[in-house]
C-alpha cells in the first residue's frame, strides 16, 4: 500500500500507473491550521491558522484521527486531547507534547506561554531574544519562543535555552553544561607484552566534567544524569512534594531509585536539579571518539561505485553486516562492482545537490509560476572536456545512465562548475521516469508546471551504518548525447 | 526632490534571484517577461560575478531619444516611464537602450511585437493612481505609497539598492571604504595578490 500525504502530489504519487493501493491524501499546508512549530534555532513558536483549508484537503490533525478511528484506537490515542468535528485541538496537542517531551526539553512551551510571546513580539531584543525590562510578567526573562531545552513543567517558567551548553550562566537562566551521556565511566581493555607475556590492561576514563561547571551550581564538578537515587544521595529528595514522590515511586515500582528525569512525569527531578543550580541531563565531557559508532573517528571510505577501484583494497566500504532489520550488502556491492569494471563503463562522477529556486523534492516550488520559470529543465552539469570528448554542446538533451543500469533524460549544463570526470545533477525534479513524461499519472490540475527526472533514480546503493542516511551523494554515470 | 536610482553591488550579489521573483509576483509579469534579471559573468571560473540588472532610469535616456512616438517620460523622481497607450512596440527603445531592459510581448507570428514592458522602479504608469486597469498594464504602484522598488527591498544580501540617489550613493560610500578600494580595484588580487582592507 503506498499513501502519499502532501500538500502536492509527490514524484511517487505519479510515479505507478496502479489504481489500487494506492492514496492521495490532500494535506493542508501549515497556513491553513493552528499549531506550534519549531525553528531552526530551537524556539517554537505558535501559528495561526491564515486561510481556512483550500479544496478537500485535511489538516495533518485530523489526517491522523480519522486513520486511528478507522483502526479503532482513537479513543485511546486522543484520550486527552479534545477532538470536535474530528479536529483534534491543537493546544492539547502541544500539552500531550509537553508531558512526553521532558527528554528533549519540549516540555516546557506551553500553548499560553508561546501564545504570551506571540502576542509580546515587541518585547524581546532581536539579538539576545531575551524579553525586556518593559516585558509583561507573563513572559519576563523568556528567550524569544522558549528555545529547547525549555525544562520542566510550563509551571516552573523556565526561560528557554537559547545558547547550549553556556556555563556563564546558571541553568535557570538558560545556561547549561554538556549532557553525561555516555555514563560517568569508560573502562578501556587493552592487550599489553608485560616480561614477554601478554596481558589485559584495564584503563579507566572519567566521562564526567572535570572543574567545569555552569554559574550558581552546587555542585563544583562534573555529575550524571539525574535520578530519583542521586538526589537521595545528595539529600535533595526531600525538596520534592509529596506528590512529586509518590509519582516517580508509582512509576518505578520496586525499584523506585532508578526513575530518572527523563521518564519522571511529575517533572520534580528537573525541577529540584535546577533548584540546586543543575541540569537534569548530568554535566559531562565532551567526546571526540565515538566509541559505539563502526568508525569511532572518521576514516576514509571510498564510496561503494568509485572511480578509484585500486583505492577500494586499502579503503573498503564496512563489512556486510544485518543492521537492526536492514542488510548492509555494500562491501559485495563494491566489491562486485570492481570485479566487473564499473568504473571504466561509468567514468564519470555524479553527485546531487539544491537549486536556489527549488526546495526538496521540488513539488510545491515547481508548482510556483514564478520560480517554475526559473528553472525550466532538469540538467547535468558537465565540464566542457567531458562533454568536447562526447560531443555534447551546452543546453542539448543527453541521456544519463547510472551504475545500476537506470536512465535519466535532462538537458546539458556544459561548465566549469564542474571539474573534469565529475558531473552533478539538481535533486528538485520528478514527474518523468527514464525519458517518460508522467504528466498523466497527475490529478487533473495537481501537476506542476515543470516536470523532469529525479537523480535518485540515477544514484545507486549504499548508505550510512550510524544515521541510515542514503547515499545520494556518490556515484557514478556515463552521459550521451540523446 | 530626490533623484531615484538602482545600484546593484557585484561584491554582494549571490545570484539568489529574490529580486526577479519579488518582481514577478509583485507587478504579475509574465512568463518570457523579465523586468529585471540577474546576469552571471565567468559562471563556475575563478572571478565569477553576479549582477542583477533592470532599466537604470538613465539621465536623459537613449529609449526616450529614439521613440517615434515619444511615449516616454521621466518623472520628478528621475523614473523613466512610458505610455502602453502611445507605445507602437517598433523595437527602437530596445536598441537604444544599453542595458538590454525592454521586453516586448509575441503577439502573433512572424515575430510581432507587442507594446513594450519594462521596470517601472514600482511607480506604475503615467497615471499614478493604483486601478486595477493600470495594474494591468504596469503592475503596481509603490512609490506612491512610499515605498521603494520591492526587488530591492526583497534582496538578501542588499547588493541591490534603490532609492534616492544621495542615500544610495552614502551607503555604498562605507561599503567601499570598509572593504577597501581593492574590491572595486579590478585586477589587483591577480596583479599584486592583494586585497585592500579598509
Amino acid at each position: 500500500m503506498l499513501v502519499v500525504a502532501d500538500p502536492h502530489p509527490t514524484t511517487w504519487a505519479a510515479l505507478s500507473e496502479r489504481k489500487d493501493n494506492t492514496y492521495l491524501l490532500p494535506i493542508c499546508t501549515q497556513f491553513e491550521c493552528d499549531g506550534s512549530r519549531t525553528a531552526s534555532n530551537r524556539s517554537v513558536q505558535w501559528g495561526q491558522q491564515v486561510v481556512k483549508p483550500i479544496f478537500e484537503s485535511k489538516n495533518d490533525y485530523e489526517v491522523m484521527y480519522l486513520l486511528a478511528k478507522k483502526l479503532g484506537f482513537a479513543d485511546l490515542m486522543f484520550k486527552n486531547i479534545k477532538v470536535e468535528n474530528n479536529q483534534p485541538l491543537a493546544e492539547d496537542l502541544l500539552r500531550e507534547i509537553n508531558r512526553g517531551g521532558f527528554s528533549t526539553g519540549y516540555s516546557g512551551q506551553s500553548p499560553e506561554r508561546l501564545k504570551a510571546h506571540m502576542a509580546n513580539q515587541d518585547k524581546f531584543d532581536l539579538v539576545s531574544l531575551r524579553s525586556t525590562k518593559d516585558a509583561p510578567p507573563e513572559i519576563a526573562g523568556d528567550y524569544y519562543g522558549l528555545p529547547w531545552p525549555c525544562w520542566g513543567t510550563p509551571a516552573i517558567r523556565h526561560p528557554g535555552t537559547h545558547q547550549l551548553y553556556n556555563t556563564n550562566l546558571h541553568v535557570k537562566e538558560g545556561g547549561g553544561t554538556f549532557r553525561a551521556r555516555f555514563g560517568v565511566e569508560r573502562v578501556v581493555k587493552t592487550k599489553v607484552m608485560e616480561d614477554g607475556k601478554e596481558v589485559e590492561k584495564e584503563q579507566r576514563f572519567n566521562l564526567l566534567a572535570e572543574g567545569s561547571f555552569s554559574v550558581g551550581s552546587e555542585l563544583k564538578d562534573g555529575y550524571p544524569e539525574f535520578t530519583y537515587g542521586v538526589l537521595k544521595k545528595l539529600g535533595w529528595d526531600k525538596d520534592l512534594t509529596d506528590p512529586e514522590r509518590e509519582r516517580i515511586e508509582k512509576i518505578g515500582g520496586n525499584n523506585p531509585d532508578n526513575v530518572g528525569w527523563a521518564i519522571d512525569l511529575s517533572g520534580g527531578i528537573i525541577r529540584v536539579a535546577l533548584e540546586h543550580g543543575c541540569i537534569p541531563f548530568g554535566n559531562g565531557k565532551a567526546r571526540a571518539a565515538a566509541w559505539n559508532l563502526l568508525d569511532p573517528v572518521p576514516v576514509h571510505r571510498e564510496p561503494i561505485y568509485t572511480p578509484r577501484p585500486d583505492l577500494v583494497a586499502k579503503y573498503p566500504t564496512y563489512p556486510k553486516a544485518v543492521r537492526f532489520r536492514v542488510p548492509d550488502i555494500g562491501f559485495d556491492v563494491q566489491k562486485a562492482a570492481v570485479d566487473k569494471g564499473i568504473a571504466k563503463q561509468f567514468p564519470l562522477v555524479l553527485t546531487s545537490g539544491r537549486l536556489v529556486e527549488y526546495e526538496g523534492g521540488g513539488e510545491e516550488t515547481r508548482s510556483n509560476k514564478w520560480l517554475a520559470e526559473l528553472q525550466q529543465d532538469s540538467f547535468i552539469e558537465i565540464n566542457p572536456a567531458d562533454a568536447t570528448e562526447r560531443g555534447i554542446k551546452d543546453g542539448q538533451w543527453v541521456w544519463v545512465t547510472g551504475a545500476e543500469n537506470s536512465k535519466a533524460r535532462v538537458k546539458a549544463l556544459v561548465t566549469q562548475r564542474v571539474g573534469k570526470g565529475v558531473t552533478w545533477m539538481p535533486f528538485h525534479f520528478g514527474g518523468w521516469w527514464q525519458g517518460q513524461d508522467q504528466r498523466k499519472n497527475y490529478p487533473a490540475g495537481t501537476d506542476p508546471i515543470v516536470l523532469g527526472e529525479s537523480v535518485n533514480s540515477i544514484t545507486t546503493y549504499g548508505y550510512d551504518p550510524a544515521t541510515g542516511m542514503q547515499e545520494p551523494k556518490a556515484a557514478l554515470c556515463q552521459v550521451a548525447a540523446a | 526632490m530626490a533623484r531615484m536610482k538602482f545600484l546593484c553591488d557585484a561584491d554582494r550579489c549571490i545570484e539568489c534571484n529574490a529580486c526577479v521573483t519579488a518582481c514577478k509576483n509583485e507587478h504579475e509579469v509574465p512568463w518570457g517577461i523579465n523586468r529585471r534579471r540577474v546576469v552571471t559573468i565567468n559562471d563556475g571560473q575563478p572571478g565569477e560575478r553576479s549582477v542583477s540588472m533592470a532599466c537604470m532610469h538613465c539621465t536623459d535616456a537613449p529609449c526616450a531619444a529614439v521613440c517615434p512616438v515619444n511615449c516616454f517620460f521621466t518623472t520628478a523622481d528621475g523614473v523613466v516611464l512610458h505610455s502602453k497607450d502611445l507605445c507602437i512596440g517598433c523595437g527602437y527603445c530596445f536598441y537604444a537602450c544599453p542595458f538590454g531592459a525592454p521586453q516586448y510581448p509575441r503577439v502573433g507570428n512572424f515575430g510581432s511585437r507587442g507594446k513594450m514592458d519594462k521596470c517601472t522602479f514600482c511607480a506604475g504608469g503615467p497615471d499614478p493612481a493604483n486601478t486595477q486597469a493600470n495594474f494591468v498594464q504596469y503592475g503596481t504602484n509603490r512609490l506612491a505609497e512610499g515605498k521603494l522598488p520591492l526587488c530591492a527591498e526583497m534582496c538578501s544580501t542588499k547588493s541591490l539598492l534603490a532609492g534616492d540617489g544621495d542615500i544610495i550613493a552614502k551607503i555604498y560610500k562605507e561599503r567601499v571604504a570598509k572593504r577597501g578600494y581593492g574590491s572595486g580595484a579590478w585586477g589587483w588580487k591577480t596583479a599584486y595578490r592583494e586585497t585592500i582592507a579598509g
